[in-house]
């Protein structure tokens, strides 16, 4: 043993206590456990004043092993002080008895909490505990750190076993193997009864039955036994690996009523007791009591660690289960999303259609209107050939044809200096319809007949009419060439197409939305492009549309192109609305995203998300950027267009937007 | 003192055509138009300076900058037009538009383009009789712009003063 690594228990505490401690620890007991080593036979035992001095000694003799610390008293809280000593890597290690004469310790929470208490003891203590406490704690230790270590075998009590084992029968019964219990419960109970029949059994019956009364228990000694119980969801199997070996001893925490089905799973060799044999063997032989203890104890250990460890798969499915509904959330949310941009475009394909078949329509009436008002100039000028008055008819029917346009305080103005001439405000007026503003001519009708007024006024009425009617056909014919190329479908990319004609078609087109906004146009030099003008038209109203809805009754849209580089042009669409806040705007390209409760709304829902699509589908951008002052959208678009193929048709609008 | 009849319409063919149609009035009531809401407020304050009465007032619907509702509120802020009877000429009035104009600017008559003249000058001789009855006034120097029948006993009432 010369080699064998030097063991010293340290022992800290006041000088008194720690000579009372030293002399305990070092004594030879009043009865020594024969066969066992003397514990100053393995353990030098050494008083330091406090953990400081400790701390200090290890470091002193790094050689030495230190298997137990007894801090006796210490002056300071006891976490500080363990916390002391776990400066030493050797003090860390070692088992550590406080010894107290408090009754209440708050001191000790991390030293619970970090496993480094092993030991509580009350001062005054029963003479030898101490010793018999120290005695296990440093044949723990030798087990553990030094199992090969002769030492570790030499503290054994006086059957033999080692030191550390527990010495009561509950205890010692629950670290024996499962069958090595069953039989000593068996062997117990067969001292009080004499010998118990073994019951063979086949796979299949039934020992115990759900919800009915138990009055007997079986001690199974070979195979195995499941526990079954019928649910609303079916026959669950609870319990096999887990069954313990006395099948029917927990039915008696239950009012001997089955919780259970007990079934055989295999050939089984059971003992059949019945209550009345147990109670007899109980109360004759205490051996039985302690056993069955243990036996139930480890069937119920058993069963609650299956039931904890169901817990945690219970637990840890509920988990995957949320994360699967939110999956499934989600698909659902996209797919709802990719419905309404699916209705959205074909709604779209439709109007185009429509609009299209409504322009074609129109075509032929409003031919018929632009020559009408044109014949009507012609066939007047031969009629008024013929009429004596011919000549200042026709003066007056080309003056209100052609007269440039007066805004209604010009007019009013011009009526003043005829008022003034005639003295009259309703002939000033009628002079004003008839085209006549000379105040010369004025005087000398009104001091005429009345019906020449009335002759001029039909004259210039006619010239007046004319007039509306051509711009009238003008409108309709600009709003039908509108119509047909912004409903132009989509086929491959067209080339060569003028952005500003398109942006201004969809103007036109949407005026009837547009009308509370001053448009200001600032077109720069743009090359033509490729692209889908049908598709693009659709980006245009969308982001005009979204541009007047923001800026609700009054305000400016400015609509902004530039060449920003030869491969690209940029439409910039800006409204002097509110802007939108950095959350809103982050979710402007959602699908169906409206703000309605705030001031911004997105009446088309769609309108944002689908434009962005449809740009992407281009090879493009388009962003949006707002403050308080307003929100500008932009489009950039490469001169080249798309590649073909890939945007014949509308995209895909399950397809994820990049970064959107 | 004048009735008079206000025209607000900023489309000059369309401004025109009303005019027209309603010059037969033009003898019995003093006829205006104005091509936005700026100059409708002059127009209120020349008929203010003349001493005569704004009695009816035929706005479109979409005004460039503001919409003829808000113009028509704005009247009845004003005392010298609060009295007046309101009707909106409109192509494409949406709902909610046309529920605001009743609710808040106390709308009295709505006529869709395209109109019937006859009809447009129906409406515009209720409501200058409705005007002149509502506000007791003499019905005699205008009774060729009113309902004859509907004024006769305002004229027998105010002869028996």
């Amino acid at each position: 043993m010369t080699d064998a690594t030097p063991l010293r228990v340290i022992v800290i505490a006041e000088r008194d206590l720690a000579t009372a401690l030293t002399e305990e620890l070092s004594a030879e007991p009043d009865e020594p456990t024969p066969g066992s080593a003397h514990l100053a036979d393995v353990v030098e035992v050494v008083a330091v004043r406090g953990p400081e001095q400790a701390v200090e000694l290890a470091a002193g003799d790094p050689g030495i092993g230190v298997p137990l610390v007894v801090l006796a008293s210490p002056t300071g809280a006891v976490d500080t002080t363990i916390d002391t000593l776990d400066r030493s890597p050797a003090l860390r290690r070692a088992a550590t008895l406080l010894l107290t004469d408090r009754a209440v310790i708050d001191d000790a929470a991390r030293a619970i909490d970090d496993d480094r208490l092993d030991a509580v003891i009350a001062i005054p203590w029963t003479a030898g505990a101490l010793q018999v406490h120290a005695r296990s704690q440093v044949a723990r230790w030798l087990r553990a750190r030094l199992p090969d270590d002769p030492r570790s075998g030499s503290l054994v009590d006086d059957a033999g076993r080692p030191l550390e084992l527990p010495d009561s029968d509950l205890l010692r019964d629950l670290e024996l193997e499962p069958d090595a219990v069953t039989e000593r419960l068996l062997a117990a109970i067969e001292r009080v009864l004499g010998p118990r029949p073994r019951l063979r059994l086949p796979p299949g019956i039934r020992l115990t039955h759900q919800d009915e009364g138990v009055n007997a228990v079986l001690v199974v000694l070979r195979g195995s036994v499941a526990l079954d119980r019928s649910t609303r969801v079916g026959d669950l199997r609870l319990h096999h690996g887990s069954t313990g070996p006395v099948v029917g001893l927990l039915s008696l925490a239950q009012q001997r009523q089955a919780f259970f089905t007990a079934r055989t799973t295999t050939d089984v060799e059971v003992v059949h007791l019945s209550l009345e044999q147990l109670d007899r063997a109980l109360r004759s032989e205490p051996e039985v009591g302690a056993a069955m203890a243990g036996v139930s104890i480890r069937a119920l250990a058993q069963r609650l660690r299956r039931s904890e460890q169901l817990q945690v798969e219970k637990i840890e499915l509920n988990r995957e289960l949320d994360e699967e509904r939110a999956r499934l959330a989600d698909a659902l949310h996209q797919l709802e999303q990719a419905r309404l941009e699916l209705v959205e475009q074909a709604r779209f394909a439709t109007l185009g259609e429509l609009a299209a078949g409504i322009a074609h329509e129109l075509n032929n009436p409003v031919a018929a209107l632009d020559r009408a008002a044109s014949y009507i100039g012609e066939d007047l000028d031969r009629v008024l050939d013929s009429h004596p008055q011919g000549p200042a008819l026709t003066r007056a029917l080309t003056a209100s044809r052609d007269r440039p346009a007066m805004s209604t305080a010009q007019e009013r103005e011009q009526r003043r200096v005829l008022e003034a001439t005639t003295g009259d405000r309703e002939l000033a007026r009628r002079f004003l319809a008839a085209g006549i503003t000379d105040p010369d001519d004025a005087r000398r009708l009104a001091a005429g007949p009345r019906a020449a007024i009335d002759l001029l006024e039909a004259a210039a009425g006619i010239g007046t009419a004319i007039r509306n009617l051509d711009v009238g056909a003008e409108r309709i014919s600009a709003l039908v060439a509108s119509l047909r190329s912004y409903a132009r479908p989509d086929g491959t990319p067209v080339d060569d197409v003028d952005l500003h004609d398109g942006i201004e078609d969809t103007l036109r087109l949407t005026a009837h939305r547009l009308r509370g906004a001053t448009i200001t146009r600032e077109y720069g030099e743009l090359p033509r492009i490729r692209c889908h003008p049908g598709q693009l038209g659709q980006v245009w109203t969308n982001l005009l549309v979204n541009a007047a809805e923001a800026i609700e009754s009054e305000g400016h849209i400015r609509v902004r192109t530039d060449a920003p580089d030869p491969e690209h042009v940029r439409v910039r669409i800006s409204d002097d609305g509110p802007g939108m806040p950095p959350d809103v705007l982050e979710r402007a390209f959602e699908p169906r995203f409206t703000t309605k409760q705030g001031t911004v709304r997105y009446g088309l829902g769609l309108g944002l998300a689908i434009a962005r699509r449809l740009v992407e589908a281009h090879d493009g951008r388009l962003s949006l950027a707002a403050d308080p002052s307003g929100t500008t959208a932009t489009v950039l678009l490469p001169v080249a267009g798309p590649a073909d193929d890939t945007t014949s048709r509308p995209p895909h609008p399950a397809r994820p937007a990049p970064g959107g | 003192m004048h009735l008079a009849v206000l025209i607000l319409e900023d489309e000059r063919p369309v401004r025109d055509a009303l005019a027209r149609d309603l010059t037969r009035f033009g003898d019995h009531v003093r006829l205006e138009v104005a091509e936005d809401v700026a100059d409708a407020w002059v127009v209120i304050d020349e008929l203010d300076r003349a001493g005569d009465r704004l009695a009816l007032v035929l706005a479109d619907h979409r005004l460039p900058g503001t919409s003829g509702v808000d113009f028509l509120v704005q009247l009845l802020d004003d005392r010298r037009t609060a009295h007046a009877r309101k009707v909106l000429v409109t192509g494409q009035a949406d709902q909610t538009d046309t529920i605001r104009a009743v609710n808040e600017a106390g709308l009295d008559h709505y006529i869709a383009k395209p109109w019937d003249p006859d009809e447009l000058r129906t409406v515009v001789r209720e409501q200058l009789t409705e005007h002149v009855i509502e506000h007791r006034l003499d019905p005699l120097p205008h009774l060729q712009a009113l309902d004859a029948a509907r004024v006769m006993p305002l004229l027998r009432s105010r002869g028996d003063r």
